[in-house]
């Protein structure tokens, strides 16, 4: 069918030029010096040099490293446990069902820029609200986004605020999904609330549960924008993620075989977590 | 006596989760009724200690004098321009390709759809440098093809789609091709009529997500008069921070996020319906 041809043409095309052909490419200039004024053709080879680099000498992309899975682990396991805990509220008989969701639901169409604005008015040393807060009831004033110790901690309750909706309207259909019947069933058999959550929802719930837990994750290993509009990895790298650093390597140092090294070691990364996820949430259903 | 002690827990037992679910509410919320708040402020009203909830005054001001630092209303047009293309075009090339992977045989079809699989889940870093690389060599640094073009081919759009298009029953199609239809003419009426709702859908997640998007904006527009709202949030960022203009900093915030606020708030059904059915099924 030569119309099918046609009808496809463009969109694969364009998925050739601006998706497919760029990760290639991305791997192949990982493996040159480049600063994007040559052509790409003249760039010096330099083997795996950049990579070892990144995880031998660049103490900034190390810590990258490790606070993105500090952000990673801390952000994914609050939105795990919150969001099935209010969707678990919101799915019992509730008025008011449409207006919760709602509220809830704000920060997730919200630009994570405009957040991290308000955010950063909210955590402000000396006149944010938190503080504020914070005094009122006895306690003291925190530097917060001006705290190394603090600030990463400060980014990942912003991106649970952010994310949380979304995660609780997924958690509320996937609890949707569960036959009453079987709930029925158990209470006739003098199952209590616990026994009932630890056998009936928490199996049936795993698919919602991987499928939260890898796009929450794969999302996190990326995180950028609240970041960039809060501390801009400050103070002394405490907020560095490896999006940042990648985004500060390429485009203010333009050092590009460096930058797609990072960006190579991060979607290895990624697959990695990801594998594992599945194989581990999978085996754990054959139960 | 049992029945009636039951009854007390039961009752109680609603009570909290009323209060946890309206606490939940509250913090939800407070950021955005404090960002409305403060942007009626005077910068020393938004900073004094202990914290004033309501302006004394409302400074309606400080709108006329964001707009003279900021362009608002240029942002807003080159957002709704940018949006709009960037949702036309990736309706269109989704829907003609999932049409194509669902409902014709050729050869190399299941190749190009794993390929199209394949390049799904990639995540956006990894192509950002050659992406650049091109935007730039063809010239489109500042200008919109070079924010949409890019962003128009989506991989996630196609599987949506072809999913979508798989269910609509093959005599359809059979029947408009006996009356003489031709093969564009069945995609226009046939097709693109019935695949509304799914078109919907990935056109409003697709709209939200490029009214929001910053990075690749931030990369490719420099120019005052072609910015997008995040990025002209983050000059009068910048420009706040230094001026101590905090009240135009937060009149700016509340300008950029409420439109969506509201946009949400009537179709809010529609969002909610289209991440559990879009969410699970991805």
């Amino acid at each position: 069918m030569i119309w099918a041809y046609i009808f496809i043409s463009l969109p694969v095309a364009g998925l050739l030029v601006f998706s497919l052909g760029p990760i290639l490419f991305t791997g192949w200039v990982s493996l040159h010096e480049w600063n994007m004024l040559t052509p790409p053709s003249e760039m010096p080879w330099v083997g795996l040099s950049n990579y070892v680099y990144l995880l031998t000498q660049d103490t900034i992309f190390q810590r990258a490293l490790v606070n993105t899975f500090i952000f990673v682990i801390g952000g994914v396991g609050s939105n795990v446990i919150l969001g099935l805990a209010f969707a678990l509220l919101l799915n019992s008989r509730l008025r008011g069902q449409t207006l919760w969701r709602v509220l809830y639901f704000l920060p997730v169409i919200t630009a994570p820029l405009a957040l991290g604005v308000i955010f950063g008015f909210l955590f402000n040393r000396n006149y944010g609200l938190v503080n504020s807060l914070l005094i009122a009831l006895g306690g003291t004033r925190q530097p917060f986004l001006a705290s190394p110790d603090q600030a990463l901690y400060v980014i990942i309750i912003m991106a649970v605020y952010q994310y949380l909706g979304y995660y609780i309207v997924i958690f509320v259909a996937g609890l949707q999904g569960i036959p009453q019947d079987y709930y029925d069933a158990a209470s006739v058999d003098g199952a209590n609330v616990w026994q009932r959550f630890r056998h009936i929802t928490l199996p049936l719930l795993r698919p919602v549960m991987l499928f939260v837990i890898v796009t929450n994750t794969i999302g996190a290993l990326q995180v950028f924008d609240l970041v960039f509009a809060t501390t801009n990895g400050g103070p002394a790298n405490s907020t560095m993620t490896v999006v940042l650093h990648m985004y500060n390597t390429a485009f203010k140092f333009q050092r590009m075989g460096r930058a797609s090294a990072m960006a190579f070691i991060l979607l290895a990364i990624i697959l990695a977590i990801t594998i594992v996820q599945l194989r581990l949430l999978r085996d754990r259903t054959q139960e | 006596m049992a029945r009636n002690e039951y009854r007390i827990g039961a009752l109680s037992l609603n009570v909290a989760r009323y209060v946890i679910v309206i606490f939940g509410a509250i913090v939800m919320v407070v950021p955005f009724l404090w960002m409305i708040n403060s942007s009626l402020m005077t910068t020393s009203e938004i900073t004094r200690q202990p914290p004033v909830w309501f302006p004394a005054t409302p400074q309606f001001s400080n709108f006329t004098g964001l707009l003279e630092v900021v362009p608002m209303h240029r942002l807003y047009l080159n957002s709704i321009i940018v949006a709009a293309a960037t949702v036309l075009g990736v309706l269109f090339t989704s829907s003609i390709a999932g049409f194509a992977f669902a409902k014709y045989q050729f050869p190399g079809r299941d190749l190009l759809f794993y390929m199209i699989l394949a390049t799904m889940m990639v995540p956006f870093f990894i192509t950002l440098i050659p992406v650049f690389y091109i935007v730039r060599q063809l010239g489109w640094i500042n200008t919109f093809q070079g924010l949409v073009v890019p962003g128009i081919f989506s991989a996630y759009g196609i599987f949506l789609m072809r999913q979508f298009i798989s269910t609509l029953p093959d005599e359809l199609l059979d029947a408009a091709r006996i009356d003489g239809a031709s093969e564009p003419l069945i995609y226009a009426r046939i097709i693109v009529p019935l695949v509304k709702p799914a078109l919907a859908t990935l056109g409003t997640f697709t709209f939200i997500g490029v009214w929001n998007a910053f990075l690749w904006p931030l990369l490719v527009i420099s120019d005052r008069d072609l910015m997008t709202v995040p990025l002209g949030l983050n000059s009068l960022r910048l420009y706040a921070a230094e001026a101590r203009n905090l009240h135009l900093l937060m009149a700016g915030t509340a300008l950029s996020v409420v439109p969506t606020l509201v946009i949400f708030i009537f179709l809010q059904r529609y969002f909610i319906r289209g991440i559990a059915l879009t969410g699970l099924k991805g």
